[in-house]
């Protein structure tokens, strides 16, 4: 991954993307245990073109150094990975509020804690709530700061509707 | 629950616990066997064949 993450912090330097944030189960890595996944999720400002968003600067700037595009992924290194565009609010704040970490050597930003678990919530798959237990499992999320997030974003109504459908009668 | 099962789950809880607290750069090799296992059993067939037996 080191070798994946050096590569976008090339096309970052490159002008190609500005700031981005590794969401999914690799940024839940960054909190939690190890989840199997097979990608990487790397959420990005895409340049807008007339009123389109897209992605093809880095497309392009990655085939051109030889980067092979697999359906939705781009392999780079040894992981394929989604470029994704922030979509709402939510994840746009997630994107700039990302802290810096360091992977041998290698600078990368991942979203907060609480923000993966806001954004895991509002999408709201099965594996999502389970990640969203885990994070609450773990410690790792200040519960102020969460809090927060949810409000601005419209989403302590399902936040109550998860705590009873998941935590009530667990204590 | 049972005793056991309880010491099952606390188990569990506490190398789950180790795990997370590991330096990012341990998990992330973690990460990476764990993704080229989930290429050799899907490259297997094994998740297809236990999927439809017989």
């Amino acid at each position: 991954m080191k070798a994946t993450l050096a590569i976008i912090n090339q096309m970052q330097a490159a002008g190609v993307i500005g700031r981005y944030a590794i969401g999914g189960a690799v940024g839940a890595t960054f909190y939690l245990e190890p989840v199997a996944t097979l990608d990487i999720d790397v959420f990005v400002s895409f340049q807008q073109v007339g009123l389109l968003l897209t992605a093809s600067p880095i497309y392009e700037y990655l085939t051109a150094r030889g980067f092979k595009a697999e359906k939705e992924y781009i392999i780079i290194g040894k992981w394929p990975v989604q470029f994704l565009p922030p979509g709402n609010a939510l994840v746009e704040e997630a994107l700039a509020l990302a802290v810096e970490t360091e992977l041998e050597g290698v600078r990368a930003w991942v979203m907060t804690a609480e923000h993966l678990t806001a954004i895991a919530l509002q999408t709201g798959r099965a594996k999502d709530f389970a990640r969203i237990l885990q994070f609450i499992e773990s410690g790792a999320l200040d519960a102020d700061r969460l809090d927060q997030i949810l409000a601005r974003h419209g989403l302590l109504a399902k936040w109550e509707q998860f705590g009873q459908k998941f935590l009530e009668g667990n204590s | 629950m049972s005793v056991q099962m309880r010491k099952i789950l606390e188990s569990k809880r506490e190398m789950r616990q180790r795990l997370a607290s590991l330096p990012f750069a341990e998990k992330v090799k973690l990460l990476e066997q764990l993704r080229d296992r989930s290429v050799a059993i899907a490259a297997s067939g094994l998740k297809k064949s236990l999927a439809s037996p017989g």
